[in-house]
């Protein structure tokens, strides 16, 4: 997958994220929206990502966990932990989906893990999120993204 | 003192019925005609030594199956049966062409474990029954097998049997070799590359010339000894003097694409080069 | 109302046990296998049944873990079912087995001919992780049980829920993996760990609000959560029908469908409207299951035998045989003084008294996950050397898996034990301490037995003895007894009572060569040790030795 594409994805994610948590929120609209834009993912992935490649299996699902981790920004209370929550999700997927690679032959994204797994553990002893940190803090989590 | 766990039960044959070689050839008949398909072949090239710690550095055994003088008449199969002692299959699963035959034929031609360097049913076998062994034969501990059928589900050519009925009371299964065991019910089997026969080798070679290297060469498995054709050559990979390699050197290679990726040390060779 | 329902499940599990019976006694023959897998209903039985598992505490431990705590009865309500689901989903990979007795094999931990299990296999991880979260969540419903009479279990409640949130994720991850790590076509899935996450919830809110019901309530955060989870499956079976081209109308319909049936007033205010529902749902989830674990079988009305009709009715009379039996049995404890089960509104806690909660509560999980650490690590580098597989690598990634279940397993008895010890009468300490002896003393049994050399063995032979040094440590050593030709020297060997075993060929067949040697080495009835008399590769040598000499007797 070319670098075009995967910055496209993750301004997708990060487009999506905007729809989430405005209040008021409920469970239907906030399930909905992700539901709605993991579709988008979903056909996103299907058409740009050439089908031999094998990472392509979690490529929407990626996306998803990064929507949310930028979707946390905008919370109001509650932010870093739900911030570590969403950080966790994508180490998840991220791992796992790895650990499923590894077994048909390819390599660990090790880079990637241990970035977001430090991300995560960082993200844990924030008490309070600034403007600021919160923009370094996507920066870095496109960082990832992009160059692990 | 340990207590002798495990120790080969001698099986009781008293009150069963034994089938007749001729059963045996019967069903290897009934197994040619419902063939399965032809592998998709890509081209490889001569397998080396296997990377990873504990393999031997002289000894990579496996074998070579030459397409072009393949007829597909068979005879392996019966000889493989009689040699490792493999059972009938009951009625109702032969005419489904379930089979415990160790080598079956995919579009004409021989397919048995092509004995993967890394191996995907080795990986995912619960408790160890399936492993590696120095000299790069995938082997089975039949007395550690507990048939959780992982390995069957993993295994990209579907090479792996199950042992879903007890055949000596079924009276399926006739002991033709003394010296390989008869395999229980509930454990999963495949083909050996003839373990026994490179184990009585080694042993018989350290006895007569103590201090030599054992590289296995002049042994043949069963199904290459029976080819009429010579079709299947069997040797070591590492033995430069093999008459494995030497054929193999002048042969394109080729493995089934499902597994091209895993190293096989079972080969198929076409043309010449 | 809960009598019928008991008479119910007892009658299903009666029709079911002959089944299940017949496929203990017959193997992996008895009920239908897929022709590429070998898999077949016990493992669909299974993957369904763990998901059922997870709705329990997910219901009752996340949502109390983030601070959105339901109401007594429906958490309780929901970590029995969590406890009877999984009595149901331990049973059916024993049954999938092909050899029952040798299930202990898989176990990481030193079994007594000296093999590990191999920590690469997901179904390792998967007994370890199911085995713990069994007992995670008995302490969990244990605690959360008694906690209303007693003040110093209801301090471990939020702590425990905050151990339980990530272990069960991560036991239907694990659970994932089993399939997603093969190479089998339809079972390509770096994605399944989510998938059967939400495939777990989803079936396990169905059923949850089926038990709910016989309850005579309703949670009406539940049924939204549930039609929510619907919207994800949906996306879920898209992606699946893209990447595989996988696509059963059947498990749509009954998934997808007709759960938006809830949007209709008249469904979902109606009893039976909601359990129809919910029932589909089910349905839904155990065709998924059975289709994914039987991939070459698309046909599945013809692939169903009446055995695995009786299993599946086996683990259902089961689940609610259990359920109701216990629901009766702790009625008193479970409904407490808010009999009324009405609406629960979900009510954040006040800011200021969570932060004081929160902090508690990670005081509280300090030591105790401390030692989880610790006692991981010791555990983890132990298993790295025990690890005997030869030329298949042990990576980091193997491990993994296996490390939370342990750390959470340690951190919770040690979070639990001091209240639970101080809350025990006397007799039930004196029954603890006996039955830990036990336990102690199996295990203990269990690692003595450990420790055999076969494995360098093998590797030995290359350094056989020659031949004519074989034949002089027969002649000195052996023939007294043996006779130089192999057979008994009758006038010597008749003292002895029994009669020693005749060297035949098929004798010495059916031992094998390892076990021969051990009798060399170590001894045998009236056979003498002849360990640092002969060498092992001595020995190995007198093996080929008898073996040729009982090949020229017979």
């Amino acid at each position: 997958m070319d670098a075009i594409l995967n910055a496209l994805s993750c301004l997708m994610a990060l487009g999506t994220s905007m729809f989430l948590w405005r209040r008021p929120t409920s469970v239907y609209k906030e399930t909905g929206v992700m539901v709605l834009s993991l579709c988008v993912f979903v056909l996103f992935s299907y058409f740009t990502v050439d089908s031999s490649e094998a990472t392509l299996e979690y490529m929407p699902f990626r996306m998803l966990a990064l929507c949310l981790c930028f979707s946390t920004t905008s919370l109001t209370s509650h932010k870093s932990r739900y911030m570590v929550l969403a950080l966790v999700l994508w180490l998840w997927v991220e791992f796992f989906g790895g650990l499923t690679f590894v077994y048909r032959g390819l390599e660990m994204p090790w880079t990637r893990v241990v970035a977001i797994g430090s991300g995560a553990v960082g993200a844990a002893f924030l008490s309070h999120i600034s403007r600021e940190m919160e923009f370094m803090l996507m920066v870095y989590w496109i960082a990832i993204w992009m160059f692990f | 003192m340990q207590v002798l766990w495990g120790c080969r039960r001698v099986p009781d044959f008293s009150g069963v019925s034994v089938p007749e070689l001729a059963e045996f050839e019967k069903e290897v008949r009934q197994a040619l005609s419902c063939s399965k398909g032809a592998f998709d072949l890509v081209q490889v090239p001569m397998p080396g030594a296997i990377r990873a710690p504990g393999a031997s550095p002289l000894n990579r055994f496996g074998m070579a199956i030459d397409l072009d003088a393949c007829d597909g008449c068979g005879k392996c199969i019966l000889a493989c049966m009689e040699e490792n002692n493999i059972p009938l299959s009951p009625k109702e699963q032969r005419d489904a062409g379930r089979f415990m035959h160790w080598i079956e034929m995919h579009g004409g031609a021989p397919a048995m474990c092509f004995h993967c360097g890394n191996a995907p049913c080795e990986k995912v076998c619960p408790t160890g029954a399936a492993s590696h062994s120095p000299d790069g034969l995938s082997t089975m501990m039949y007395k550690r097998c507990t048939g959780s059928r992982f390995c069957g589900a993993n295994c990209p050519v579907g090479a792996r049997k199950f042992n879903y009925v007890d055949s000596v009371k079924e009276g399926l299964v006739r002991k033709f070799n003394p010296g390989v065991p008869l395999r229980e019910k509930g454990v999963m089997e495949k083909c050996s590359l003839c373990i026994q026969r490179l184990q009585d080798h080694k042993h018989a070679q350290m006895v007569a010339k103590p201090g030599t290297e054992w590289r296995g060469s002049g042994l043949k498995t069963a199904c290459s000894e029976a080819c009429p054709k010579n079709a299947i050559i069997f040797g070591n990979w590492l033995d430069q003097d093999s008459s494995l390699v030497k054929e193999a050197k002048h042969r394109n290679l080729y493995v089934p694409a499902e597994i091209a990726a895993l190293d096989p040390s079972v080969v198929y060779m076409r043309g010449r080069r | 109302m809960y009598r019928i329902l008991v008479y119910i499940g007892a009658v299903l599990l009666l029709l079911g046990a002959s089944a299940f019976g017949l496929s203990l006694w017959d193997g992996p023959t008895a009920w239908h296998t897929d022709a590429r897998t070998f898999w077949g209903i016990p493992i669909s039985l299974f993957v369904l049944w763990i998901g059922l598992a997870h709705a329990g505490t997910l219901i009752s431990a996340i949502f109390l873990a983030l601070g959105y705590p339901l109401g007594r009865r429906t958490s309780m309500i929901a970590e029995l079912s969590t406890l009877c689901s999984l009595v149901v989903a331990a049973l059916f990979p024993l049954v999938h087995l092909g050899v029952i007795d040798n299930f202990y094999m898989v176990v990481p931990f030193l079994d007594a001919r000296g093999n590990f299990a191999n920590l690469r296999s997901p179904l390792v991880w998967d007994f370890c992780c199911i085995a713990v979260y069994g007992v995670v969540s008995l302490l969990f419903f244990i605690n959360h049980l008694f906690s209303e009479k007693k003040p110093a279990l209801k301090k471990l409640i939020r702590p425990m829920a905050w151990l339980l949130f990530p272990l069960v994720l991560w036991v239907h991850t694990i659970v994932s993996l089993d399939f997603a790590v093969t190479f089998v076509p339809e079972w390509r899935g770096a994605y399944f760990p989510l998938y059967f996450i939400a495939g777990a919830i989803y079936s396990g809110l169905a059923l949850v609000i089926i038990l709910l019901t016989a309850e005579h309530c309703r949670v009406r955060v539940l049924e939204k959560l549930m039609l929510s989870l619907s919207w994800f499956m949906a996306a879920f079976w898209f992606w699946e029908f893209l990447l595989k081209g996988m696509f059963s109308f059947e498990v749509f319909f009954l998934g997808a469908v007709v759960p938006q049936f809830m949007w209709l007033r008249v469904i979902r205010e109606n009893t039976f409207g909601r359990l129809l529902v919910a029932f589909s749902i089910l349905v839904s989830l155990g065709l998924e299951r059975y289709i994914l674990v039987t991939p070459s079988e698309y046909d599945v009305a013809n692939a169903f035998g009446w055995l695995d009709l009786g299993l599946v009715a086996f683990s259902m009379g089961l689940f609610v045989l259990l359920f109701f039996v216990l629901r009766a049995k702790l009625s008193a404890l479970l409904e407490g003084d808010d009999v009324v089960m009405g609406e629960i509104v979900l009510q954040e806690d006040d800011p200021a008294k969570m932060e004081v909660s929160e902090s508690n509560v990670f005081s509280a999980l300090r030591l105790p996950l401390l030692l989880g650490v610790l006692v991981t690590l010791v555990y983890v580098t132990w298993a790295v050397s025990c690890d005997s597989g030869v030329l298949v690598s042990l990576s980091v990634a193997n491990i993994v898996p296996l490390c939370l279940p342990l750390l959470v397993l340690v951190a919770s008895i040690v979070l639990c034990a001091r209240p639970l010890w101080s809350i025990l009468g006397n007799r039930i300490r004196f029954v603890a301490i006996v039955l830990a002896g036990i336990l102690g003393v199996f295990v203990g049994a269990f690692w003595a037995g450990g420790g055999s050399d076969t494995t360098s063995a093998v590797v030995s032979v290359q350094e056989l003895a020659s031949a004519k040094s074989i034949e002089g440590i027969w002649a000195s050593r052996c023939a007294s007894c043996h006779g130089n030709d192999g057979k008994f020297n009758e006038k010597f060997v008749r003292e002895f009572y029994p009669l020693p075993q005749k060297l035949s060929l098929e004798r010495l067949d059916s031992l094998g060569a390892d076990s021969l040697v051990h009798v060399i080495l170590n001894g045998r009835i009236n056979m003498n040790p002849y360990r640092g008399r002969v060498t092992e590769d001595e020995a190995r040598g007198l093996v080929h030795y008898m073996r040729l000499l009982a090949g020229e007797n017979q």
